[in-house]
């Protein structure tokens, strides 16, 4: 930014000039961070993409926040927290000095009542209202001090009030003042304050001086929208950019991995791609048959082979980020074609017309034909239905699809994978596309459990069902890789599919 | 001239209508809508059937074309259903950077492809004329795609000369030339190939006339015949691509918007498509059709300068 902007944005902040003076002397300390596609919608009501919850992460803070090299929950806004010994009553001590971005007052207990029941009310029209499910209300005793009831207990409940999607908080008196056009004018209390949003090329946040867990050492953060990756590792090499988001291309990794300079970083993901078989129709109502699909999918191949082992094999559908996650006796499917076509013919569907639908972004649109490839091979007439995005989401929401390649990203909560591919309440228009139902009384016993290792094993019980019942063929647990320039410093890489430079530096800028 | 004025804003008006009633019922007979793309993953029918509502999707169709027909009129096209931002706004701010990559592009294709042609005409069957029509082959031949990548490895990675990001938010003119120097030279070359090709042609389909056989005749030197009596013949045919080109750059330019990171009018209708954000495609549609209608009656005007047998019309 020059020095217009960093002018500009300082008179937004309504800052006076004994802040602006030592920040222009020293000079702007920007940090250039690649996007593959633009934003659209920063309101955490509803909220959707990466890239949008990426830019969201740096202007809003939750009650308590994964810690993004641990995923153990820990506080934000809330200093403290106690939960009643029945476990449905969860009492929220905040932070005290806790101000909104650009002059909309201090955060009270308030304006987190005011975003919770924002979020639960139908008119609103949040996608994240089911996350909210067990919350029958949200008190505020006082400014400091939030009590949320749950209509039963839940020892998994922080996981919902994560800094991510719902769990952001919101100003009531932003919210409201601002109407219609919130969705791209956020006021939040994060580390960053949103400046201006040039469709199609870049969205530009400001540091906040006044962040309660204190400044960062950048001045201003600019998300750059650079779609193709060749194109984007250039400008890193070039030092126009400084922190490549979203990369992917098994191409470009090798590229940056022997570049001067670059630090190519790479973590295990939340997130599984899956294939999900329809469990009401033809022969894929026959558990041995969705067995026999297991068996002859090569998916060492296709991590090896298609993704250049730039993904990992999936045991099931949660990855090894989650704190539940457990291989413990969950059933395992090798690579037997001669095993699958003998439960085929044991069911007998030795061949069958089978179709699987998916989405026409890469690398989804190509993977599924080798996977098509191998179930050919046992007899099964196999075929991939590639379709727009738009049209995909119709076929799979309306449910009328024999299989579906379904990804599922969000936080480190089990709930997050389980819920939405197993349990009823995700039924099409939701996710369930095999119209799954015998996960939900475990779903429920989990919640109820009353500690970390009850929960352990309630959700170890479920995988393990889940996966000998296999409505849902986990095809691979992905992977990320995030690569930054030789000037960046403290760089934390999370597990959520998002980008967040909070505690970056910028080391001789 | 009045009659003639009004014509033209008459005909305009005429065509955008048509124009937008058709992306308005295209839009909506596609599969999937605003409301399933924003819910996605989290749809629940309740949550699906409000956010319906909300949008004004569970109107009749015809119902919506009224609704959208009467805000139109009045000018409001409607806010984007994504971002709750007004989409006239997004549409004009994705304008500049189109027209200055379609004005710069042109602009190079028209500086090496006239010329080139005509060298390549008057010296018919030589060296040159080869080596030209070979280049113009390479230029159609290359997809942008892959010739922004090797102009970026070369230019900008390998030599260091330009910005490999083909665009920036940043205030300063310099600084904005510097970024689309790149992005406009592989456009500007894959159109100047066509111009060079079609000016060639032009050039001896004319030099092969009989009042250049006269002129000859009569010893007008060969300078004053090519660039001025049978140039002149000659640009009409290359003012029509030339147009027609510029037009199509406005709108088709995503693949060299996409390699060079520019945003771009292509690019943010493509966006709203697969978003199903019918506003922003209606107001995108409106606004580059316009432009085309506008351009073209520029045209119009300007064949009749250079071609006085169109005047008496």
């Amino acid at each position: 930014m020059g020095r217009r902007g960093m002018l500009a944005a300082g008179a937004g902040l309504g800052l006076g000039g004994a802040f602006g003076s030592p920040v222009l002397a020293q000079g702007a300390r920007t940090l250039r961070v690649r996007f593959g596609a633009d934003v659209s919608q920063l309101d955490p009501a509803r909220i959707f993409q990466n890239e949008n919850q990426s830019v969201a992460s740096h202007i809003y803070s939750g009650l308590v926040q994964y810690d993004q090299a641990t995923n153990a929950i820990v506080p934000d806004l809330a200093a403290s927290h106690e939960v009643s010994a029945d476990g449905t009553a969860w009492t929220f001590r905040l932070r005290p000095g806790v101000t909104w971005h650009k002059n909309f007052g201090a955060l009270t207990s308030d304006d987190v009542k005011f975003s919770l029941d924002r979020v639960l009310d139908p008119a609103t029209g949040s996608l994240y209202r089911g996350q909210l499910a067990s919350v029958r209300e949200v008190q505020a005793p006082d400014p400091m001090t939030v009590r949320i009831v749950l209509n039963e207990a839940n020892s998994g409940f922080l996981h919902k009030l994560c800094a991510f999607n719902q769990g952001w908080i919101v100003s009531r008196r932003a919210v409201t003042e601002i109407g219609e056009r919130y969705s791209m004018n956020p006021i939040g209390t994060g580390p960053f304050v949103f400046d201006r949003w040039t469709p199609g090329s870049d969205v530009r946040l400001t540091a906040n001086p006044d962040y309660f867990a204190g400044a960062s050492t950048l001045t201003d953060v600019v998300f750059r929208i650079v779609r193709d990756e060749t194109a984007a590792a250039i400008a890193l090499e070039n030092r126009e950019l400084d922190v490549f988001y979203a990369l992917q291309s098994p191409d470009v990794i090798e590229r940056l991995r022997r570049a001067g300079g670059v630090t190519v970083l790479d973590r295990p993901a939340n997130n599984t791609v899956n294939l999900v078989l329809n469990t009401t129709v033809g022969p894929l109502r026959d558990v041995r048959v969705r067995r026999a699909m297991a068996h002859a999918m090569n998916r060492k191949a296709l991590v090896d082979g298609f993704f250049r082992g730039t993904k990992f094999e999936a045991t099931s559908v949660l990855t090894s980020t989650f704190q539940e996650f457990t291989e413990e006796d969950v059933p395992r499917y090798a690579f037997d074609p001669a095993r699958a076509r003998a439960l085929l013919r044991e069911a007998g569907a030795p061949n069958f017309r089978f179709e699987i639908t998916t989405v026409g972004l890469n690398p989804f649109d190509r993977f599924p034909v080798a996977l098509a490839n191998d179930l050919q091979q046992v007899g099964i007439q196999a075929t991939v239905r590639v379709l727009e995005r738009g049209a995909y989401v119709q076929a799979r929401s309306s449910g009328n699809v024999q299989s579906c390649v379904t990804a599922v990203v969000g936080p480190p909560d089990p709930d997050s994978p389980l819920v939405t591919l197993y349990h009823t309440r995700s039924h099409p228009p939701g996710l369930n596309t095999s119209r799954y139902d015998r996960a939900d009384d475990l779903l429920a016993e989990a919640a109820r459990a009353p500690d970390l290792v009850a929960r352990k094993a309630a959700y170890a019980r479920l995988l393990r069902q889940t996966m000998e019942d296999l409505p849902v063929i986990p095809l691979y647990a992905d992977r990320l890789f995030i690569a930054h320039g030789p000037t960046v410093q403290g760089f934390v890489q999370n597990s959520l599919f998002t980008v967040n430079v909070s505690p970056v530096s910028l080391r001789g800028a | 001239m009045v009659g003639h004025v009004a014509r033209c804003v008459g005909q305009l008006a005429v065509a955008l209508l048509g124009i937008v009633t058709v992306a308005f019922f295209l839009m909506r007979a596609i599969p999937g809508d605003p409301a399933l793309y924003m819910l996605g993953d989290f749809a629940t029918t309740e949550a699906l059937a409000a956010l319906r509502a909300r949008l004004g999707l569970d109107l009749p169709v015809w119902q919506q074309y009224g609704v959208f027909l009467l805000r139109a009129v009045q000018g409001d096209l409607g806010t984007s259903v994504v971002t709750g931002e007004p989409a006239l706004r997004e549409i004009l701010a994705s304008v500049p950077p189109s027209a200055a990559l379609a004005v710069a592009g042109m602009a190079i294709a028209v500086v090496f492809g006239v010329p080139l042609g005509i060298i390549a005409a008057v010296r018919q069957g030589s060296a040159v004329d080869v080596g030209v029509m070979l280049l113009a082959l390479g230029g159609i031949s290359f997809p942008v795609f892959w010739v922004g990548i090797v102009a970026i490895l070369t230019f900008s990675h390998a030599l260091g000369l330009f910005p490999a990001l083909g665009a920036t938010s940043e205030p300063g003119f310099w600084k904005g030339l510097h970024h689309l120097a790149l992005p406009a030279l592989v456009l500007g070359l894959s159109v100047a190939a066509y111009i060079a090709r079609l000016t060639r042609s032009a050039m001896l389909e004319v030099l092969g006339q009989d009042h250049i056989r006269v002129a000859r005749a009569m010893g007008v030197p060969e300078r004053r015949i090519v660039w001025k009596l049978a140039l002149r013949n000659a640009l009409i045919p290359v003012l029509a691509v030339i147009g027609v080109t510029f037009a199509w750059s406005l709108g088709n330019a995503i693949l060299v918007e996409a390699v060079f990171s520019r945003p771009g009018l292509g690019s943010t209708i493509l966006k709203a498509i697969l978003a199903r954000d019918y506003q922003l495609v209606q107001a995108g549609v409106l606004v580059l059709a316009a432009a085309v209608v506008l351009l073209n009656t520029a045209l119009d005007l300007l064949y009749a300068t250079i071609d006085p047998r169109l005047r008496q019309r």
